[in-house]
């Protein structure tokens, strides 16, 4: 029970929103997929990944390698093979249907209505051509349709095919509870062994069954009966209940009419708890599994310096943290993805101590921090100011016995230096750097630089930094 | 006796004249141009290897330290009373000694001296001061090897 607690509360809230973004990311794919060859293929994909691991786990080697290969290229399979349908569900959606809307009320086709109106058609001895597309793009076999999108009823279906009517030589294609087009113009078959006296309608259903998915309708004026073209297949239904089987098995309905749409919610529901119980077994194994430690030297970032002051001294540069997770999460990790910030706004001039904690670290989603070496860190912050020093010559070394350096004098005599005001205040001679005397016989001048000590002192951009010595030389006197 | 009134106010004005004879002369009295020139001058000041007849000798701005000792030497004229300056050695900022000495009328030298040391290598400087404080002189120097 206490392991629990101590699980709830290390999740956070970013963790809740990522488990259920990607749980309902993955419920619209099954549901814009669902019924659709994509749709099974990826479960085979999902399949051959869990395999993969499992070969992996149990060590087969050339086994784990093939799967991972197939698994590799079924993705780029998947866009290339299944193109077609994934260019119905984007390009018949919008972007609301997309996203949040529910199909199930627009899939509803009116199985019995159909089915009414085509024995009445049939009854009237009235032609007509219903079109039913199954997986595959009609775009590029039916031409001349013209769009229509109204609902589908009895009256309408037998007032498209009535005599009178300029498009009742053509067929109509039903998507859903809509009838998308009218008068569309099908490809004709070129079938031998169609009975004879078949007409063009007849032939233009056999013709899109063949070179589509589609299912047709067709009604004989001649006869005054209602047949069913599907691929290669073509017969006549005297049944009602066999044109409904017939139509409900084309359009992946169940067979009998069910308690629509509790039972859709339902599975629908179903789908969205294995969703989000996939995607919260994908994030726990992420997460919480194989438990990994690394260790990162991060530089550290100081910001926030108040106004007017500066950063004199620091005891560290950068901090070493040791960090915890999943393998595949600390294996991808990126120093550039760990930051360590230290809010200096808080400061006071002279030597500040900082702790180093969790707010000042910033991680990857699941990586924990464990311990951050050094876990403080002395700044030194200061004012920065001016101050005019007199320079003076750092002589080193031996002048011969016989001489001695009489006198010294330097050019300029003061200089300007910045740094900050508790170091500057203690400071009260600029040294030239070190002037060797070895090679000092007789009286002359050199050009020397600065010794800048400490490191953090600056000369003034309004001074040299350059000072010009020229000195005496006079005989001992003994 | 006709003329004791008038010898009366002779003697009332003479009294007169004496005592605003007497203001006027406190009023102007003051240090007289010669005693305001006596103050304390630094005539020379001179880091040497030693003293030799009351004048430094080798005078330089490096000494090695195999020379055993450094002095600095100064000279005052005029020294107005009996008084004492510090000569403060500084080993690059850092106050290493601060030495006082003595001050005679009307004229006084004097000097003071360091022993010198391995750790003594490096920038040195003399500040010469009165007994206020007051920064007279500053005087700068190596010792090296």
């Amino acid at each position: 029970m206490s392991e629990l607690l101590i699980f709830l509360s290390s999740v956070r809230w970013q963790d809740l929103v990522d488990v259920t973004l990607s749980s309902y990311i993955l419920f619209r794919l099954y549901f814009l997929f669902r019924g659709t060859h994509v749709f099974r293929v990826l479960i085979g994909i999902a399949l051959l990944w869990f395999s993969q691991r499992i070969a992996v786990s149990l060590g087969l080697i050339v086994t784990s390698w093939g799967i991972q290969g197939i698994t590799a290229v079924a993705a780029f399979i998947i866009i290339v093979v299944f193109r077609n349908e994934i260019r119905s569900v984007l390009q018949a959606k919008n972007l609301k249907s997309i996203l949040w809307g529910f199909r199930y009320v627009s899939m509803s086709t009116p199985v019995e209505r159909i089915i009414e109106s085509a024995y009445e058609l049939a009854r009237k001895k009235i032609g007509a051509l219903i079109v039913f597309p199954g997986k595959d793009d009609l775009e590029e076999v039916v031409h001349s349709g013209i769009p229509w999108r109204g609902l589908v009823s009895k009256e309408m279906i037998l007032s498209i095919f009535w005599h009178d009517n300029p498009v009742h030589d053509g067929a109509a294609i039903i998507q859903g509870d809509r009838i998308i087009e009218v008068g569309a113009i099908l490809p004709l078959s070129r079938r031998e062994d169609l009975p004879s006296y078949y007409g063009t309608r007849h032939r233009a259903a056999a013709g899109l069954a063949e070179a589509t998915d589609a299912l047709v309708i067709i009604v004989s004026e001649e006869r005054g009966d209602v047949a069913v073209a599907k691929g290669a297949e073509f017969d006549v239904v005297g049944r009602k209940e066999e044109l409904a089987r017939i139509l409900r098995h084309h359009m992946g309905l169940p067979l009998v009419e069910e308690g629509y749409p509790k039972k859709q919610i339902l599975r629908l529901g179903i789908a969205a708890l294995a969703s989000f119980l996939f995607i919260a077994g994908v994030w726990f194994s992420f997460t919480r599994g194989m438990y990994t430690l690394t260790t990162l030297e991060i530089p550290v970032e100081y910001t926030d310096v108040m106004a007017g002051m500066e950063i004199l001294d620091t005891s560290v540069n950068a901090v070493r943290l040791d960090l915890s997770g999943s393998g595949a999460l600390v294996k991808s990790i990126r120093p550039e993805q760990v930051k360590v910030r230290l809010d200096l706004s808080k400061g006071v001039v002279g030597p500040n101590t900082f702790n180093i904690t969790h707010e000042n670290i910033s991680l990857p989603p699941g990586v924990v921090l464990k311990t951050v070496e050094p876990p403080t860190v002395e700044v030194t912050l200061d004012v920065p100011m001016k101050k005019e020093l007199p320079v003076q010559v750092d002589w080193v070394g031996k002048l011969r016995k016989d001489l001695i350096l009489a006198e010294a004098k330097v050019s300029p005599k003061r200089i300007r230096v910045v740094g900050g005001a508790q170091i500057v205040d203690g400071i009260s001679t600029i040294y030239t750097e070190k002037v060797p005397l070895d090679n000092i016989h007789e009286t002359g001048a050199m050009t020397v630089g600065l010794a800048l000590n400490p490191a953090s002192l600056q000369i003034s951009p309004d001074s040299d930094d350059r000072i010009t010595i020229k000195y005496t030389v006079k005989k001992r006197v003994e | 006796m006709k003329r004791k009134p008038f010898a009366y106010l002779f003697a009332v004005l003479c009294l007169g004249v004496f005592l605003y004879s007497q203001a006027l002369a406190e009023k102007n009295e003051g240090p007289s141009p010669a005693v305001a020139d006596e103050k304390l001058t630094l005539v020379q000041a001179a880091m040497c290897e030693g003293i030799k007849d009351y004048n430094p000798y080798n005078e330089a701005v490096v000494f090695s330290r195999t020379i055993g000792k450094v002095s600095c030497f100064t000279s005052f004229d005029p020294v107005p009373e009996k008084m004492f300056i510090y000569q403060n050695w500084f080993h690059r900022d850092r106050l290493s000694t601060k030495i006082k000495l003595f001050l005679q009328p009307p004229r006084w030298s004097t000097f003071s001296s360091i022993q010198l040391r391995e750790a003594d290598k490096g920038p040195w400087r003399v500040e010469v001061t009165d007994q206020g404080g007051n920064l007279l002189h500053v005087l700068r120097f190596s010792i090296t090897d």
